[in-house]
């Protein structure tokens, strides 16, 4: 591998959609603002010349594309313009990550992420298109250090033996299905529809809207809620697909210092997470699955991906009780201890009610002065904030053991985080006047994630128990 | 967590505080002022005008007097070999542990004002937060600065 190649040519293909992907809308609407103009031949001719100038620019940035690996680095050296030269050195490569689009797997190739540790972008590295074989290939070469190569035909055998060794877990169609129509992602579909719709609109001919339209009016309400009762379903089950191809195949495998998550029906995805960027493991119940038993486990990792999402789901659905056997096989570092949580005091109810109910509060105070016909309608609203806040009381905990530190929390979610004594970079501890003559302290922890750092804590708790967390933090207690 | 910390920042803090909060009160002092000489062109009651200087005497007592003598008293921290215990906050007091281990680098600080009092600012960041330790004399800082960057050297963990 020592002598420098270039991507696959498909490359290029990728490189014009992702220029015309940013620039859809100004071309769209350029054609359709100038349709049946005189000058929309110029126009078209111009968009024409424009994206064969693309083409041509990709496919010069393809010709300069060229990677390497030589000795203990890999080399890319890139640049139409500006010639950029860059040298990622193996120690520094914390994971590598193989994604296989639908035009990927087309050609059977693959996209290869290299991450580093820092959470800049740019001192990552992104292949993105080389042949599978090539791609795996990178990666067995990268992963092992001191130059201890393998070669590429032995990799099939290795990886078969190391599946006999290591522990994994998949998950089957039907719990995807569980948590696609748990997901709650019919709001985001819905959204996306009133988008879809407003930007279609205009293209619908005047009369076949209004005809639709006079039509719709017609019809009895039983018949205008059984259409929406369709669409919704029809909403849901579109959730529903999206979970199961996004999450299809799913499948977590534990080596001895890394996860490896392949997942993905369409576009198949292959993730490692060293342990050692592991900064925290959450538990996340929502409120529709929380009654049905239902979690999702995730991890807090540091560097890498930045920022597009946080946390890196470790297993997308599994039972209450599973979740202990998983990590068990998974992840026996975050041994869930026992769920013998300590809560928050019944005397910070008022704190945590107030809270939730702000601005219902708010708007019942503008009600009140504009429109007073209605005063019940936010008066039930702050009702129900109240009762969320007294929900949330009752969530709220913590626990800890001799290097642990378990903090439970809601905002509409249970949300439980476990912490590494030495994954916490630091530990507040909060009090008002009022708290401090209540002997309650407010108790935040915080972890560096591959965002901007994550707070987690408790609110409100008894003084003592704070004083107990905080002590735990403490390494002086610890020595003396 | 036990008692406060022992350490108080420099008692010439409040003196810095008090400056700095007195220049930024200049501007809506600038602006009560300024109002006064519209009144004089568009045809309104002085009585906005004196109502706003009346509110800004009290909030000049406020931010000028009271509050940095507050915040100077709640302001405590102290170090341990294997930790920094930092107390601050007016309303709220929070009490923050840093452990050495997690120390990424410490700042020393010094704006205008600091300088002439011969104060500086420490600031102490891990990879997540960043904490500060406002107003000590500035060779408290200086010596400060290196034992907590000659103590954060004791352990190399990943992050």
């Amino acid at each position: 591998m020592s002598n420098p190649k270039r991507l696959h040519p498909a490359a290029v293909i990728f490189r014009v959609i992702s220029i015309l992907r940013n620039l859809i809308f100004v071309i769209g609407a350029t054609i359709i603002a100038t349709m049946g103009n005189d000058f929309f031949n110029y126009i078209a001719l111009g968009i024409a010349g424009l994206i064969s100038l693309f083409i041509i620019t990709s496919v010069i940035e393809w010709f300069r594309f060229r990677y390497s690996v030589v000795g203990d680095e890999l080399r890319i050296e890139q640049g139409l313009i500006v010639r950029k030269k860059r040298y990622i050195s193996k120690n520094r490569v914390q994971s590598i990550d193989l994604t296989q689009g639908v035009i990927h797997r087309l050609f059977n190739l693959t996209k290869v992420q290299i991450e580093t540790a820092g959470s800049d972008l740019s001192t990552d590295a992104s292949l993105s298109a080389v042949t599978l074989e090539e791609g795996q290939a990178l990666r067995n070469e990268l992963k092992y250090h001191n130059g201890e190569t393998v070669e590429s035909e032995y990799i099939d055998e290795t990886e078969q033996e190391e599946e006999q060794h290591y522990t994994k877990e998949t998950i089957s169609t039907k719990r995807l299905v569980i948590a696609g129509s748990t997901s709650g992602s019919i709001g985001v579909i819905i959204g996306l529809f009133i988008v879809l719709f407003s930007e279609v609109e205009r293209f619908i001919p005047t009369h076949v809207y209004d005809d639709a339209m006079s039509w719709f009016l017609t019809q009895t309400i039983s018949v205008l809620m059984v259409l929406a009762l369709i669409v919704l379903i029809f909403l849901w089950v579109l959730g529903i697909l999206g979970t199961v191809i996004k999450y299809g195949n799913f499948e977590i495998t534990r080596y001895e210092d890394e996860l490896y998550i392949t997942r993905g029906l369409l576009e198949k995805k292959q993730v490692t997470i060293p342990l050692k960027r592991i900064q925290a493991l959450g538990i996340k119940e929502s409120m529709v699955r929380q009654p049905l038993g239902f979690a999702t486990l995730y991890v807090e990792i540091a560097g890498g991906e930045g920022g597009q999402n946080a946390r890196t789901f470790i297993f997308p659905i599994l039972k209450r009780n599973e979740v202990t056997p998983f990590l068990e096989k998974i992840l026996p570092e975050y041994q869930l201890v026992a769920n013998e949580f300590t809560g928050v005091p019944n005397r910070s109810a008022p704190y945590y009610m107030l809270r939730a109910s702000f601005l219902p509060i708010i708007v019942l105070i503008v009600t009140l002065i504009f429109a007073t016909d209605f005063w019940y309608l936010p008066f039930v609203l702050i009702l129900l904030a109240m009762s969320l806040g007294w929900w949330r009381m009752k969530t709220a905990g913590y626990c800890i053991d001799q290097d642990h530190l378990i903090f439970r929390s809601r905002d509409f979610s249970k949300d439980t985080i476990m912490m590494k004594h030495n994954r916490v970079q630091s530990i507040q501890l909060r009090q008002t006047l009022l708290h401090r003559k209540q002997r309650i302290a407010t108790v935040q922890s915080s972890i560096l994630n591959n965002f901007a750092g994550r707070h987690a804590g408790v609110r409100e708790l008894d003084f003592e128990h704070a004083k107990r967390i905080t002590d735990w933090y403490s390494l002086q207690k610890r020595i003396f | 967590m036990r008692e406060a910390p022992k350490n108080r920042i420099a008692k010439d803090a409040i003196k810095a505080w008090r400056l700095s909060a007195a220049l930024v009160m200049l501007v809506p002092w600038g602006l009560a002022i300024a109002s006064f000489f519209l009144v004089h062109f568009i045809e309104v009651t002085y009585w906005y005008s004196i109502s706003a200087v009346a509110l800004l005497i009290v909030v000049t007592y406020f931010m000028v007097v009271i509050v940095p003598k507050i915040r100077w008293r709640r302001w405590r921290y102290e170090l341990f070999e294997q930790e920094i215990y930092i107390q601050h906050g007016i309303l709220v007091v929070s009490r923050t542990l840093v452990p050495m281990i997690r120390v990424q680098h410490v700042d020393t600080k010094q704006g205008p004002i600091l300088k002439r009092y011969r104060l500086s600012n420490l600031t102490i960041s891990t990879a997540a937060t960043v904490h500060e330790i406002p107003a000590l004399p500035e060779k408290e800082a200086a010596d400060l600065r290196d034992q907590i960057s000659e103590l954060a050297r004791v352990d190399e963990d990943d992050v």
